[in-house]
């Protein structure tokens, strides 16, 4: 009728656990970082990062700091020197200071005036009819630019713009 | 059956009352057991595996952060229930695993709320509370995917396991440790110079981390759960849910 119970109350599963946003992984201003550099967490940048730099949550590069590589986060804050190209899933926010030589892909970009970016642009979600805009072909020889014809069919869609 | 380890300290007249009193909150719970006072030299490992084959159920380590640190270090391995009475200064332990300091700690040791604690492992042993290396050029492996080094070449290493470790960013920022996140957690610090009073470190480097590989080319000083070895080259694992531990309720993890 009753069930016996364990003298124990085992608690196996860990507790919702409310600090988990502080778990950081932080790059202090003088150390480097050679490799493949993964983080569950959010990553903070002081230092220099060679190899790749991947999280699902926010990285920041502070002023200063040097990335050598190719960068997938989930949210970024750029205030350093970045080499490489950058995937971010959501918002990425050039400051003044940023320095960017790579291609960028994100969702929501902010630029701050003063940074700088050399690479191409390509952002999700834009609506433009026929998704392409119009192209120059300039063929050798001839200095006769090739307009594109409306109804002509459309190659992949692809929202990118050269910078 | 409950084994009781009393530390050598407690021998001191100041801690006669608490003493008393938690005896008899013990025996009025029914939880009263064999009392065994540690030595300086006490190997506590054989002992509670003694007590194992005798009957011991549970074995309670009564103290502060030392005893602690240096009950578990050596009874890791024992297939046993642990559970903590603070008693005195130095207990910041005891708050993370949510047990009061002094007799309200036999309130949460009646209750038997058990869980898994992770602990540290390194050369093949266990750690407790903390394990440090002074600066010393050493050079660190997280996880066999990426290697860091500093430019000023002396580094300082601690990593936290239970003990928290609060390193203030200048009144701006603290960071905490907490104990069950799956993961242990490295603090580097690049040693900037050397002061007139005392030495310039830069900002910490922090990295949570499974396993990690320290090595140098010079033997450098280990310390780990006060305990003192030379070595150059160290594994530093995570070993989880190894030791049963009775907690309270207001842990904080």
């Amino acid at each position: 009728m009753f069930q016996k119970q364990d003298m124990d109350s085992y608690e196996e599963t860990p507790r919702n656990n409310s600090h988990a946003d502080e778990v950081e992984t932080v790059v202090g201003p003088s150390v480097n970082v050679e490799g493949d550099f993964a983080s569950e967490g959010n990553i903070i940048v002081k230092g220099t990062v060679s190899g790749s730099v991947t999280t699902s949550r926010q990285l920041i590069v502070e002023e200063g700091a040097k990335i050598l590589a190719n960068i997938k986060a989930g949210h970024a804050i750029i205030s350093g020197h970045v080499k490489g190209n950058l995937k971010v899933d959501d918002q990425l926010e050039l400051t003044e200071t940023a320095q960017i030589l790579g291609d960028i892909a994100c969702r929501i970009l902010v630029v701050a005036p003063g940074a700088l970016i050399h690479g191409k642009v390509s952002m999700k979600g834009i609506e433009i009819e026929g998704g392409k805009p119009a192209r120059r072909r300039v063929s050798r020889g001839r200095k006769t630019a090739v307009e594109p014809v409306e109804d002509a069919p459309t190659e992949e869609e692809s929202d990118e713009f050269d910078v | 059956m409950y084994i009781y380890l009393y530390d050598d300290f407690l021998r001191q007249k100041k801690y006669d009352s608490v003493i008393k009193s938690i005896e008899t909150r013990l025996t009025d719970f029914g939880i009263a057991g064999k009392i065994i006072r540690l030595q300086q030299f006490t190997n506590a490992g054989a002992v509670i595996e003694d007590e194992i084959r005798k009957g011991a159920v549970t074995v309670v380590i009564v103290g502060n952060d030392g005893t602690f640190g240096r009950v578990l270090s050596h009874a890791a391995k024992s297939e046993v229930l642990f559970g903590f009475l603070p008693i005195g200064g130095n207990n910041t332990i005891a708050p993370v695993l949510g047990i009061p300091v002094g007799v309200e700690a036999c309130d949460v040791l009646s209750r038997r709320r058990k869980i898994g604690l992770d602990v540290g492992w390194v050369n093949n042993r266990y750690f407790i509370s903390q394990l440090h290396i002074p600066p010393h050029p050493i050079e660190v492996e997280y996880d066999e995917k990426f290697l860091v080094s500093s430019k000023n070449n002396k580094m300082e290493l601690v990593v936290c396991n239970l003990q928290p470790f609060v390193w203030n960013d200048h009144g701006k920022k603290e960071y905490i440790i907490h104990p069950q996140d799956g993961k242990l957690e490295a603090f580097l610090r690049p040693m900037h110079k050397k002061g007139l009073f005392r030495d310039i470190y830069e900002d910490p480097s922090v990295f949570p981390f499974e396993e990690m590989v320290v090595s140098s080319k010079k033997p450098f000083v280990v310390e780990a759960d006060g305990r003192v070895t030379k070595e150059t080259k160290i594994t530093i694992r995570l070993a989880k849910n190894r030791i049963a531990m009775i907690v309270g309720k207001k842990r904080k993890f």
